[in-house]
C-alpha cells in the first residue's frame, strides 16, 4: 500500500489530507504515520488525551512545524512547500491563549490582521467583537485567558477562509460563553462554506456540530470515520453470560462491565452490529439489547478506560 | 415552536428535529402556513450543524409536511394538518421509546400496557377531576 505516489481517488474531495505524516520530538514520536481525510464541508473533530498529537498535527498543517516523515496538504497545496499559500487559506485558533502584540488595544490588533488577509471583513469582525463583548480598548497583554480566546476566534473567523483549525477553541471559556461560541460558529457554517477541523479532549462540547471523528491515541490515528459510520459501527451490548464466563478475545472495545450479579455485561464494541451479535453467540453469551450510542460515547470505545492498566 | 435536542440521544439529529416539527404539529404550536425559523436560526438556537438541520428539513419537505416559498423561507404545508398520520407517527415514536425502556427491564408487551392502564388510572382519580370526568363524558 504505497499511499503517497498514488493518492486515492477521494483525497481530491479532502480540505485536509496527510499521508504517513510523522513527527518525532528528541526521538519521542509525537505523530506517528498519520493519514488524516477532512472532506470538504465537514467539522471533523479530533479526539485524543493531552498529548495524543492532536496540536502537533493542527501545527504541522499551518506550516508551524515540520514533519520527520511524510506530507500533508491542504486544498491541495503541500503544507511545507507552499506553508503561505495554505495559511492564507486558515483560520487558526492555537493551543496556548497567547494572540501577540500584547502592548496593542484589541482593536488595533484586529485592524492589523486586516491588513494580513484580503477577504477580511470588518463588519464581521465588528459583528463579532460586540456579540463576544470584546472592548476595542483593552490591551491584548491585560486580557484574561478567555477574553484572549475570543479575540482569537475573531481573528479566525472575520476573514471567512473555507478551513478552519481550532485547537480546543473553547478553552478558558465559562460555560455560557462556550455555547455561544459554538452558537456563532453555527451561524458562521450557515453563511459561509467552510471546513471545520476542531481538535478536543472534550467531545461532549462539539458533538452536535460534528459529522466526522477521527481518534488519536499516542500518536495514532487509530480511528477515522463518518457520524453515520461511527453510529452503525459502535454500539453497546448488553449480554448474558453464564458464570465465570470469559470474553472471547479479539472483540474490541472498551473492557468489560460487569454487573453486581455477575451474569450480565455491557460492552462497547465496533463492528457491524450482526457480526458482533454472531461472534458474541458463539462464545456463549446472549446478546439482551443493542443500543446506538451518542457521538462522544462512541468515539471514545477507540481509546483505553482511563486508569491504570 | 419549541425544538429541543439531546446530542446525548443516540438517535439522529435530523430525526430529532423532525420529531420535534411533527409534535409541534400534533400539539397545536405550530399550525399551516406557519413560518418556521431559517436553517441558520434553528442551527444557532440548537447549536448544531446547519447541515444537519438541512437534512431535516428536506425530508420534512419531502414528506409534504412543509414546503419552501423561495426568498421568504420555509412553512408547514396548508395540508398538515395535525391529522392522523402525525398522530401516528408521534404514537408510535412514544410507545417504541416505552418499549425499549420496557424490555431493558425485562417487562413484556402485556404487562407494559397493563400497567400504564393502571397508573393512568390512579392519576385520573387523583387531583385533576375534571379531566377524568371530561374524558368519561366523551364515552357517553
Amino acid at each position: 500500500m504505497s499511499r503517497p505516489t498514488h493518492p486515492d481517488p477521494d483525497v481530491d474531495a479532502c480540505a485536509v489530507s496527510t499521508h504517513g505524516l510523522t513527527r518525532r520530538y528528541r526521538g519521542v514520536t509525537a505523530l506517528d504515520r498519520v493519514d488524516l481525510r477532512v472532506p470538504e464541508g465537514a467539522v471533523y473533530v479530533l479526539v485524543g488525551a493531552n498529548g495524543a498529537g492532536k496540536s502537533t498535527t493542527l501545527r504541522l498543517l499551518m506550516n508551524l512545524e515540520r514533519p520527520d516523515a511524510g506530507t500533508a496538504e491542504v486544498f491541495g497545496l503541500d503544507t511545507v512547500r507552499d506553508g503561505p499559500g495554505v495559511r492564507a487559506q486558515i483560520g487558526y485558533v492555537p493551543e496556548h491563549h497567547d494572540a501577540g502584540y500584547r502592548w496593542m488595544r484589541c482593536g488595533r490588533l484586529l485592524r492589523h490582521a486586516a491588513a494580513y488577509y484580503p477577504a477580511w471583513d470588518p463588519a464581521y469582525a465588528d459583528h463579532l467583537g460586540r456579540a463576544f463583548g470584546l472592548k476595542p480598548d483593552r490591551r491584548v497583554g491585560t486580557l484574561s485567558k478567555g477574553e484572549a480566546r475570543r479575540l482569537q476566534l475573531v481573528m479566525a473567523l472575520a476573514h471567512r477562509p473555507p478551513l478552519l483549525l481550532l485547537d480546543e477553541p473553547t478553552d478558558g471559556l465559562d460555560p455560557v460563553v462556550r455555547r455561544q461560541t459554538l452558537a456563532l460558529l453555527a451561524e458562521h457554517l450557515a453563511d459561509t462554506p467552510t471546513t471545520v477541523l476542531v481538535s478536543t479532549h472534550q467531545v461532549y462540547e462539539v458533538e452536535s456540530l460534528a459529522d466526522h471523528v477521527g481518534v488519536l491515541r499516542e500518536g495514532r490515528l487509530v480511528a477515522q470515520l463518518s457520524r453515520d459510520e461511527l453510529r452503525r459501527t459502535v454500539r453497546r451490548y448488553r449480554v448474558e453470560v453464564p458464570e465465570g464466563w470469559e470474553a472471547p478475545p479479539g472483540l474490541r472495545g472498551t473492557g468489560a462491565r460487569r454487573s453486581g450479579t455477575g451474569r450480565e455485561v455491557q460492552w462497547t464494541l465496533v463492528g457491524e452490529e450482526r457480526e458482533v451479535t454472531e461472534r458474541l453467540a458463539l462464545a456463549g453469551a446472549r446478546v439482551r439489547e443493542v443500543t446506538p450510542l451518542g457521538l462522544e460515547d462512541a468515539a471514545l470505545a477507540f481509546l483505553p478506560e482511563e486508569g491504570p492498566r | 415552536m419549541l425544538v429541543n435536542v439531546d446530542p446525548r440521544d443516540a438517535r439522529p439529529l435530523y430525526l430529532q428535529i423532525m420529531d420535534e416539527v411533527r409534535r409541534a404539529l400534533v400539539v397545536g404550536t405550530l399550525r399551516p402556513e406557519d413560518p418556521l425559523p431559517s436553517v441558520r436560526e434553528l442551527a444557532s438556537e440548537l447549536v448544531v450543524n446547519p447541515r444537519t438541520v438541512s437534512q431535516a428539513y428536506r425530508e420534512l419537505e419531502r414528506e409534504g409536511v412543509i414546503y419552501v416559498r423561495r426568498g421568504q423561507g420555509t412553512f408547514v404545508a396548508p395540508d398538515a394538518r395535525s391529522g392522523r398520520d402525525e398522530r401516528r407517527a408521534l404514537a408510535r415514536e412514544v410507545a417504541k421509546r416505552a418499549l425499549l425502556d420496557a424490555r431493558r427491564s425485562g417487562l413484556g408487551v402485556e404487562e407494559l400496557v397493563t400497567f400504564i392502564r393502571e397508573v393512568a388510572a390512579e392519576e385520573e382519580g387523583e387531583p385533576s377531576r375534571s379531566a377524568a370526568a371530561a374524558s368519561e363524558g366523551d364515552e357517553e
